[in-house]
């Protein structure tokens, strides 16, 4: 892999992100009404005062370019605004928001694949096999349920039936003066129901793909030709076809983290997890546009480190794509 | 292994083997039933049943099979849950399909330009789908409709704003591939206009996974409404089954019930609409089906 | 003395749309040391189910041995345990496939790729089957092996990637060598070249070859002693010189007179009308009747069985009443 590449993915990237910032400043002057009053939120009670102030940090009374080159600036320099909601920069708001988020999607990510994979390529073993079966119905209803009932219907069993979990936040209060140990393992235990309820979905639909995948390699010459040579079973499924069958597998990993960070939304609103997601609802019912904004922003941002990883990760497993 | 069945020609059309295929694919017509039965219940369930889904009728939290009346209980205010459960659907379903329906009117047209014409044409609206793929949907749906204040009509739109990519690629990926088939030059040869060869030759080639794509969309759009509605962004003064999960979320723990009929009213018409899906999908390819 | 492989009234099936197939049907040939066997027959004849029978390879299911006998050595293979297979595939029996460009793993250098067949069947670390790999690729004739060893199969030629498979395949000194149409896929001046290099490793290794090929050239060039054959059965079985000298069943004659000669420009090449018939749609009589210029009543009715009617074991019974 060459470092050209690397620099010309990242300065794709960089201009993606100015996208979303243009996108961002459009969307603010789409909305009805004079923008002041749109920033400072309609619930925020503004006053003439603090409009004349948004109009004079937003550059409200010049032509629209520059306004816009205003915006720009700002972003650069990671100044998304003031939540007048809130009473605190966009940035730090968010800045406290944007961990649990890594945190519940990442988990989320991990959980699916690596169950799903196993799952597929057990699955594949046998094309007619139980297995499979299980795997193609369980694909159809993981689609099929909605995320937030699925969180619903998991509260409601871990409060009531089988209190093991916890069903709602990221902490215990009890353990506000606990070690960092227990309280990592605190925050772990909380993260149980909000990652699985969100990986649920997406775990069968990796199951459902990598069976595909999988099944795929399996008829291919060189599968046959480790056979040949003498490989296990266990080494010709999980060493040969595996890398192989995972080139599709990572393609669609990278082209689900914007749905993921959308099921986040629905999950941390659910099981009151303090996200982004969580964030961006209760500031769109407060129509505290600032934050919405930085929200939208820093979620997109997210999914183009995640695409730009994935990209790189993608030429790493195959070698046919390196040094070009 | 030689295999060519030389007595298996048959003159059928492609569409007629396809729906033979489908009718004897038992998930896919159990998907049709059902997809029918819940239609069928939106539909006429409110003239044959009446009742308002907005009336408070009885007490708070009647559990259900309690009273006759409110077979399913009644909600945290007392409203009947059978009456939100039927006048809940339409809302859901016809968002569903006003929202596929426009995401497949721009992402066909927007691939087919891409896929058909290629060269900066294709490298810009590639670069405007993955720009709009980078945008988390559902928060971007959210935005758009906080912004065009919430009704059946805007959160359509949004739906269709924010999930047109997928099926712009994958019509470009069809185009491309038809493109250079001989039919295609054929139709070249004889002088057909681009407008003809997009439209009636390569489009109608293309149409097989489009319409498994068109189907499995109507089940994310219907999922997609339901998550804004549940989020409190849908319209305020329509009933759907979204709502009235969104709307009894604090009271999950005192009763079950309110959450749990209309999460299933939600997971059975997707999961009617996937079973289609699929069937289609293995009628248009019978080869994968043999694997 | 008995032969080294030996296969008897092989028998395998099929599980197809159109029911239970029997893709080779009372299948006998057999390889002694050192020697040179080729199976001879138009596509889809069973000379590659033969070989991945030998190879206990045969995709199961659809496909099963449904009777008769396999022995290597004096072992029975067709009951052998599946570890036992795998114990004996590179050691015992080896293979090389029709098509290099896709017979090699992707993501796999070609280095570690032989290193792992050698490291499957003896007792040697990584470093040592790396070094052990290199000499191989050395004396497969790949110029620079050590710096090749590190390539990727993409990387190298489709004349290299089939020289490799060789590698692979000699790389636990196999007592048999199966050859599935090493040639098929490669240049003309490659495939010369190749058939150099697979006498060249018979005489050092004193490996038994199973050259399977529609190519009678090549069957003039590499084999001792050939078996024809068709629509799963074998059909003629004798010494190279006698098939290709006096070739008796109708079929082995129009093979031969598909033999492009020098010198010999007054005739037009010779062709086999028809095609071979779909194994689901055999019949009673013989397989070849239908395109055979000597049918007779008694071929459509009655198969006939390989006996030495003639000159050398055919299965005909044109041949068998001539010489009544």
């Amino acid at each position: 892999m060459n470092t050209s590449y690397i620099l010309r993915r990242l300065f794709y990237g960089l201009l993606l992100m100015l996208g979303v910032v243009v996108l961002n400043f459009l969307l603010i002057r789409l909305a009805p009404g004079d923008p002041a009053v749109v920033i400072a939120g309609e619930m925020g009670g503004a006053t003439e005062e603090m409009l004349e102030s948004i109009r004079e940090e937003y550059g409200l009374n010049k032509p629209v370019l520059t306004q816009l080159g205003i915006y720009i600036a700002n972003v650069a320099q990671f100044d998304l605004g003031e939540s007048f909601f809130f009473n605190q920069p966009v940035t730090t708001l968010i800045g406290h928001r944007i961990g649990p988020t890594i945190l519940l999607v990442i988990t989320a990510q991990l959980l699916s694949i690596v169950l799903g994979v196993f799952l597929g390529v057990i699955a594949a073993r046998k094309p007619n096999g139980p297995m499979s079966a299980f795997v193609s119905v369980f694909a159809t209803i993981g689609y099929a349920v909605p995320v937030f009932w699925t969180g619903i219907m998991l509260i409601i069993l871990f409060a009531s039936v089988v209190p093991i979990f916890p069903v709602e936040g990221m902490q215990s209060v009890k353990l506000r003066d606990a070690g960092f140990f227990v309280k990592a393992l605190d925050v772990l235990h909380h993260l149980i129901l909000p990652a699985f309820t969100l990986a649920i979905i997406y775990l069968a639909q990796y199951a459902r793909l990598s069976r595909a995948s999988m099944l795929e390699v399996l008829g291919s010459d060189y599968i046959r030709t480790a056979r040949a040579k003498g490989a296990s079973e266990g080494s010709v499924l999980f060493k040969h076809a595996l890398r192989n069958a995972a080139l599709p597998i990572l393609t669609v990993a990278g082209l689900q983290f914007g749905n993921l960070i959308s099921g986040a939304l629905l999950v941390e609103t659910v099981f009151n997890w303090p996200g982004m997601g969580r964030l961006a609802f209760d500031s769109i019912l407060r129509r505290d546009y600032p934050t919405i904004m930085g929200v939208l922003f820093f979620a997109s941002f997210m999914v183009v480190v995640a695409n730009i990883l994935t990209d790189l990760s993608y030429r790493l497993a195959d070698p046919r794509l390196r040094g070009r | 292994m030689s295999d060519q069945s030389v007595t298996e020609f048959k003159a059928e059309s492609p569409a007629l083997e396809a729906w033979r295929m489908f009718r004897r694919n038992i998930p896919a017509v159990i998907g049709v039933i059902m997809l029918m039965v819940i239609v069928g219940a939106t539909l006429y369930g409110t003239f044959l049943y009446g009742g308002d889904p907005f009336e408070i009728v009885w007490a708070p939290h009647e559990p259900p099979g309690v009273t006759p009346e409110f077979p399913l209980g009644t909600d945290y205010l007392g409203r009947n849950i059978v009456a939100g459960m039927l006048t809940g659907g339409g809302p859901t379903l016809a968002v569903g399909l006003a929202a596929a329906a426009l995401t497949m009117v721009i992402g066909i047209s927007l691939g087919a330009l891409a896929g058909y014409y290629g060269g900066w044409v294709d490298n810009l609206l590639m670069r405007i789908t993955e720009f709009f793929q980078v945008l988390p949907a559902l928060l971007f749906a959210m935005v758009l409709v906080t912004l065009l204040s919430p009704s059946l009509w805007t959160i359509a739109l949004a739906i269709g704003v924010v999930s047109w990519p997928q099926t712009a690629r994958l019509t470009r990926a069809e185009f491309l591939k038809i493109k250079e088939l001989e039919y295609v030059t054929a139709a070249r040869a004889i002088g057909a206009r681009n407008k003809r060869i997009i439209w009636k030759v390569i489009l109608p080639n293309a149409a097989p996974p489009l319409i498994v794509s068109a189907t499995l969309t109507i089940g994310v759009a219907i999922l997609f409404e339901a998550g804004l509605s549940f989020l409190g962004l849908g319209d305020p003064n329509v009933m759907s089954w979204g709502l009235m999960i969104g709307a009894n979320r604090e009271y999950i723990l005192d009763a079950w019930w309110p959450v749990t009929f209309p999460g299933l009213a939600i997971f059975f018409t997707v999961f009617a609409v996937s079973l289609i899906g699929d069937g289609l999908n293995d009628a248009f390819n019978p080869k994968l089906r043999e694997r | 003395m008995s032969a080294l492989l030996e296969i008897e009234d092989l028998r395998v099936t099929f599980r197809t749309r159109y029911g239970e197939v029997t893709a080779l049907d009372s299948v006998s040939m057999h390889v002694n040391e050192g020697e040179t066997l080729g199976v001879v027959g138009e596509s889809g004849c069973g000379k590659s189910i033969t070989a991945l029978s030998v190879m206990g390879l045969i995709p199961s299911p659809p496909g099963k041995i449904a009777g008769g006998s396999i022995r290597l050595n004096g072992e029975e293979l067709t009951t052998a345990s599946p570890a036992r297979l795998r114990a004996m595939r590179g050691p015992d029996a080896a293979m090389i496939f029709q098509e290099p460009m896709t017979s090699l793993n992707p993501v796999f250098t070609v280095g570690d790729q032989i290193a792992e067949a050698i490291m499957l069947h003896q007792k040697v670390d990584k470093a040592q089957a790396l070094k052990d790999a290199v000499a191989l690729l050395d004396r497969v004739g790949i110029p620079s092996p050590e710096t090749r060893a590190k390539d990727y199969p993409h990387q190298l030629s489709g004349g290299m990637r089939q020289r490799v498979m060789i590698a692979m395949a000699v790389s636990c000194r196999p007592k048999v060598l199966i050859a599935d149409e090493p040639t098929t896929a490669l240049d003309v001046t490659v495939q010369a070249q190749i058939f150099d290099l697979l006498n060249e490793i018979q005489r050092d290794f004193g490996v038994a070859i199973i050259l399977i090929t529609h190519d009678m050239g090549a069957i003039s060039e590499m084999a001792d002693r050939v078996a024809v054959m068709y629509a799963g059965r074998v059909i003629e079985d004798a010494s190279a010189d006698d098939v290709l000298d006096y070739p008796q069943h109708p079929y082995a004659r129009g093979l031969i007179d598909c033999i492009p000669a020098l010198g010999r420009d007054d005739h037009r090449l010779a062709e086999i009308p028809g095609v071979v018939p779909p194994l689901h749609l055999l019949g009673q009589g013989c397989a070849f009747a239908d395109r055979c210029a000597f049918k007779q009543d008694r071929c459509t009715r009655e198969k006939p069985l390989l006996g030495s009617h003639g000159h050398h074991p055919v299965a005909c019974h044109g041949i068998e009443e001539a010489r009544l």
